[in-house]
């Protein structure tokens, strides 16, 4: 009884806490950041300590909430191990988004308006997190969407935030008419709404066209190929925000519906998934090596991730490396919000050096880079390591075991460019000297940014999780959470290693040089190798700027040039040729009746009560 | 107790027009006016109170002899004047009083013939509490009749600078659906009996005993073997009576086994049609629709609230009150014309709001949209699409009343309606632009708000039928796709941005307080359907359940 209170309050609490934010906004401006946060830490607290008190306990909660005919909804959550997982990532995270916040955003006007959308967006996520019922799923899956609009255009003088917050909306809205059918199809499949009812032992696995089309949902949310270019532009929000959304939470938001339906689909869905991951994880990959703009490498690396969890196909391995990625992409993030606040540009180009005047922030971008190139000591090296395993022994037992070698294959190469886009942005902007060219009074150091970050970076070490470095399966973490650890062989791990070296090796040849504004140069020195690698770059990127996006704005504009022909045709040709033409037509055949059509209401008023006279007085007189 | 509640619901609107209208009282018209709404809606609230949420006839019935005529060898007629509120109509009855509220509250913009206006709505009002409560299809039709001459007025007289062209549009196009439900009203009380009134002329009952289900079976056993003479048949315009076909006369165009066939077409699916046609044009269903934007456009915005928020509901209640249950098997048969027509108005109405400047144009297509979800539900012929269809009249009733309220807003501060014409009001608004971001984000269908449970719950419907293909809840779902789209681009260019208007001159004030009251119960409303939407569900459930049990 007592624990469902707690999760009501878990669940209530970021929506009233947005509330309260709100009308604090109005009356006492100073202090809404402070009571923003204090609300913020007090559901830190309640998450971590629902948590704790299930004890490693699965919960299952249901209200009714929809009677519909002989059918009852209910509006029920299901409290397992994956949801706890990612419920305690959002706490975790959002706090310390906003204690971040309170510096990032001091200047700005709207705060209020700010921490509203964040503490929403909480509450949005969390019921994601643990809704059973499908529509309400859906449902949260949609508000999340919503917020996330809000929240990259914030800043809603600037015309390209709008842009990118319409474009996110919209492609992920498409995405959703797919889902909604798949979600529909998965529950006339199962004769049930909940996920945790569904039951793949008795009724068999799902058709695989309802798993590609709830797919196709998830592929919208976590910007997976070919709906990856709204990300990039989302970041035109606040940088904390897209620390919260786009790195740890919202685009994971994928992956845990991959997650939740794992075991209802067969093998093609699994692999469908984990291609579409992989094109994902290369092409971002690719692309990220092309940027200059330090938030720009970061999106695209999201992606690049992200499509490293689809590889992992919902598995155990999926969601350990959710986890991971969430922690140190939310701390590159900060930091990157952190350097940008000290540098007060975005260009990779002018940085450089800084790891002198902000020694802190270099050190835990170093673990972060670490993380996420997989490097032991850090949590990253476990999670890529349990999804290589997962590859690797799920194609010992499969007859589509030439497809898996394939996707480890891909991985390898996506590790490569994965170090190579790493290091040289940390080297771009830690190592060498400054390029900075009308370099400003430096800021002093900050607590409130300097904390979320280094709490970031310790959560992200791997001494937390297993004091062995280079195997998690004897990890108390994972044994709480009830995660499977996969073990790769090892040749693996030298795989790994030279993925590493390759990758360094490579990023410091080119460090300078790889931004697009030199390929020509660059191609002078290349000839013939590097080249092809450009050549393919490049025609990702037309595909996805050229191809893609003009597609889905050409889509738009045929829309809309349809909406303006069918208006037109609406006002000319239904209304003035069908409508009036009739009206001239009755006109023209009813002059001697003109009196009637002398435009006067009251006219037709007696016209009808003198038909319906004349009626009964015919039937009167019939009798007579 | 309070007796006879429901002649009340339509008197007390009725005496306050007449004591308006009369122009004896010049001062605080508007705050009489709210007060006699105020009376409705407490008297409303006592009715929900005492609604029973079990039973799945009509309660709080009334009835009174009204007109009766003996025909001679024709028979009799009688029309009674009888009252009755069930699942359907109590949602409806309740978003009329709360709509003419906000529309009343809202009149401050009407600068002149303050008596006339306030009474000529009031006078709308009643009318329309009359077609929700009529159990009496020749009641029902006086009422709905009487409907068009108030707004005619109140479009003509207080209409925009089309105004004439406006209002005789809207009044030939639903004289026109008028004509179509009178010539079947008509025929169909000759055709049909009314059983009960003809046992107690046959002397089956006495007056007073009650009518059992054998004797009902006796009588229409004995008409069916046309035993009973020609001048011993009551007709009636009991709505109940023409449900039932087995009081048909074998003999007459309406039998099913008539034979009658005009253009392939049997005298009931005739039937059918023409009452379903004179509905639609009242929704309105595309190709039927030009005359809403024009009246919209013309219309004060508070009758715009009111055309949107209520007299377009009244097409849809006509089709579950009337054209379904008379003419189930007819009905179920063309679902899928009726589903492919839902789905139409749907694409057709979002990609004409798609390509409109007009802010109330864009609204008043919006509504034809939106109400395409409506017809989709029905014709699901489901739990789940009827009672998304009923969801959504009521939620598209509050959410119209506050699109168009926010289109007033601009308009009674510029007199300009053009998208074009504004950029970044949020600067400048920000309450304004709040209540507009929720009025936008709930139309567009998002969770937590009331659009979503209606469209969700239609299309869901339609999806699971069985009598329709998946395809058209798949175009209502590109629908709502193309109603994001423009609501977004509408927000984003009125809202978002930096600031810009037309002319320099045009001072944007943020809401008053009158402006925020309405905006911010309307949105809170739809805030609440759409997390506790089982408030609505409840109520209308036992009607869905019923229907479909006896029509299926």
């Amino acid at each position: 009884m007592e624990i469902n209170f707690q999760f009501i309050g878990l669940l209530l609490l970021p929506w009233i806490s947005a509330l309260l934010v709100g009308l604090f906004a109005l009356k006492a401006k100073k202090y809404v950041a402070t009571i923003s946060i204090s609300l913020s830490f007090i559901f830190t607290v309640l998450a971590c300590y629902f948590i704790y008190s299930l004890s490693g306990q699965n919960l299952k909660i249901g209200y009714p909430w929809i009677n519909m005919g002989h059918e009852t909804y209910f509006a029920s959550f299901w409290i397992n191990s994956s949801a706890k997982l990612i419920a305690l990532l959002v706490s975790i995270v959002s706090f310390l988004v906003q204690l971040f916040s309170k510096s990032y955003m001091e200047k700005e006007a709207n705060l209020g308006r700010y921490y509203v959308y964040l503490h929403a967006f909480v509450g949005a996520m969390i019921c994601l997190v643990f809704a059973d019922q499908i529509y309400l799923f859906y449902g949260s899956w949609e508000l999340v969407g919503a917020l996330s609009y809000l929240l990259i255009s914030f800043w809603h003088q600037k015309p390209e935030a709008i842009r990118a917050a319409k474009k996110a909306f919209l492609i992920n809205r498409l995405a959703d008419i797919a889902l909604i059918l798949g979600l529909v199809g998965l529950s006339s499949h199962f004769q049930t709404t909940y996920f945790s009812v569904m039951d793949p032992m008795a009724l068999g696995i799902a058709p695989n066209i309802i798993g590609i089309a709830v797919f196709i949902g998830a592929m919208g949310k976590s910007a997976q190929f070919p709906f990856m270019s709204w990300l990039p532009d989302a970041m035109e929000g606040p940088t904390p925000a897209s620390a919260l959304i786009h790195a740890a939470t919202m685009v994971a938001a994928g992956v845990f519906l991959g997650i939740r339906i794992f075991p209802f689909f067969g093998e093609p869905v699994h692999l469908f998934m984990a291609f579409i991951g992989t094109i994902s994880l290369i092409s971002a990959g690719i692309l990220a090596l092309f940027q200059n703009d330090i938030k720009k490498i970061l999106a695209y690396s999201t992606i690049s991730q992200l499509g490293l969890m689809w590889m992992g196909m919902g598995s155990d391995a999926s969601m350990f490396h959710l986890w991971v990625h969430g922690i140190f992409k939310a701390g590159l993030f900060l930091s990157a919000g952190s350097i940008i606040h000290f540098v007060h540009h975005q260009n990779l180009n002018h940085m450089g050096g800084l790891r002198k005047q902000i020694p802190i922030t270099c050190i835990a971008f170093f673990i972060f880079s670490a993380g996420m190139m997989g490097i032991p000591f850090t949590n990253g090296f476990y999670s890529k390591e349990n999804i290589a395993g997962f590859l690797w022994t799920s194609a010992e037992n499969s007859p589509f075991s030439t497809y898996y070698f394939m996707l480890l294959g891909a991985l390898s190469v996506g590790m490569v460019l994965t170090s190579f886009y790493v290091s040289r942005l940390f080297y771009l902007i830690f190592l060498g000297d400054s390029r900075e060219q009308n370099p400003r009074e430096t800021p002093r150091n900050n607590g409130f940014q300097i904390v979320p970050i280094v709490v970031l970076a310790v959560l992200s070490l791997s001494v937390l999780v297993n004091l062995n470095p280079l195997h998690a399966n004897e990890s108390e973490f994972l044994r709480y959470f009830n995660l499977q650890s996969f073990h790769a062989p090892d040749v693996w791990l030298w795989i790994t290693v030279s993925t590493w070296i390759l990758g360094i090796i490579l990023s410091y040849l080119t460090r300078h040089w790889i931004p697009k504004a030199n390929v020509p140069f660059l191609s002078f020195f290349w000839p013939s190798m590097f080249q092809i690698i450009i050549f393919k770059s490049e025609m990702v990127r037309w595909i996805e700027v050229q191809v893609y996006d003009r597609f889905v704005n050409n889509l738009a504009r045929v829309q809309v040039i349809i909406a303006h022909l069918i208006a037109w045709a609406d006002r000319w040709i239904v209304d003035g040729i069908l409508v009036g033409g009739a009206s001239k037509a009755s006109q023209l055949m009813g002059s001697s009746l003109s009196r009637w059509q002398s435009g006067k209401v009251q006219s037709y008023w007696i016209l009808v009560f003198v038909t319906f006279g004349l009626f009964l007085l015919f039937t009167i007189l019939q009798r007579g | 107790m309070i007796e006879s509640v429901l002649s009340l619901l339509i008197l007390i609107p009725l005496l306050g027009s007449i004591i308006i209208g009369f122009g004896v009282i010049k001062k605080y018209i508007r705050s009489l006016a709210l007060v006699f709404s105020g009376i409705q809606i407490s008297l409303l609230i006592y009715l929900l109170t005492k609604f029973d949420l079990h039973a799945s006839s009509f309660q709080f019935q009334e009835s009174k002899n009204w007109i009766h005529l003996s025909l001679g060898s024709l028979g009799q007629f009688t029309a009674k004047y009888s009252l009755g509120v069930d699942g359907l109509s109590l949602p409806l009855i309740a978003l009329t009083s709360l709509i003419t509220l906000v529309a009343l509250w809202n009149s401050t913009e009407i600068k002149e013939k303050f008596n006339a206006y306030y009474g000529l709505v009031l006078l709308l009002n009643a009318s329309l509490m009359g077609c929700f409560l009529a159990k009496d299809m020749f009641l029902f039709y006086v009422f709905f009749e009487f409907m068009l001459l108030p707004m005619y007025f109140l479009i003509g007289i207080w209409g925009g600078p089309n105004r004439n062209y406006a209002s005789l549009k809207f009044f030939i196009y639903t004289l026109l659906g008028s004509l179509f439900i009178l010539i079947i009203m008509l025929g169909m009380s000759i055709a049909y009996i009314d059983p009960y009134e003809t046992a107690l002329l046959t002397g089956a009952i006495q007056e007073g005993q009650s009518f059992t289900i054998e004797g009902l079976l006796t009588i229409q056993k004995s008409l069916a073997a046309q035993e009973i003479p020609m001048s011993a048949i009551v007709h009636s315009f009991d709505m109940q009576a023409l449900s039932d076909v087995n009081n048909c006369m074998p003999t007459s165009l309406f039998s099913p086994n008539s034979g009658w066939l005009l253009s392939g077409l049997s005298g009931r699916e005739w039937g059918f049609w023409l009452l379903f046609v004179g509905f639609a044009i009242k929704l309105p269903l595309v190709p039927l629709h030009t005359w809403l934007p024009d009246a919209h456009v013309e219309a004060p915005t508070p009758i715009s609230v009111l055309l949107a928020g209520i007299l377009l509901k009244i097409g849809a209640y006509g089709w579950l009150r009337m054209a379904i249950p008379f003419f189930p098997k007819e009905a179920i048969n063309n679902a899928q014309i009726l589903a492919g027509l839902g789905a139409l108005s749907i694409i057709y109405g979002a990609y004409n709001a798609l390509a409109m400047k007009d802010i109330k144009k864009l609204v008043a297509y919006s509504s034809i949209s939106h109400m395409g979800f409506v017809l989709l539900g029905i014709a699901a012929f489901n739990v789940e699409g009827w009672q998304g269809a009923i969801f959504q009249l009521i939620s598209h009733g509050i959410l119209s009343a506050l699109l168009f309220l926010m289109a007033g807003v601009l308009y009674s501060r510029t007199g300009n309606r053009d998208i074009d014409s504004y950029s970044g009001l949020a600067t400048k608004m920000p309450v304004f632009t709040l209540i507009s971001g929720i009025a936008i984000f709930a139309s567009l269908g998002l969770p937590g708000f009331s659009g979503f449970i209606g469209e969700f719950f239609s299309l869901m419907g339609a999806f699971t039928s069985p009598l329709l293909i998946p395809i058209y809840s798949i175009l209502g779902a590109l629908g709502i796709l193309l109603g994001a789209g423009y609501l977004l681009w509408t927000f984003q260019k009125v809202f978002l941005g930096t600031y810009y208007t037309l002319k320099d001159q045009w001072i944007m004030n943020d809401l008053n307080s009158t402006e925020t009251m309405s905006l911010y119960a309307l949105g809170l409303s739809s805030i609440i359907l759409g997390i506790f939407p089982n408030i609505l569900f409840s109520i209308s459930e036992n009607f869905v359940l019923k229907l479909l049990s006896n029509i299926l």
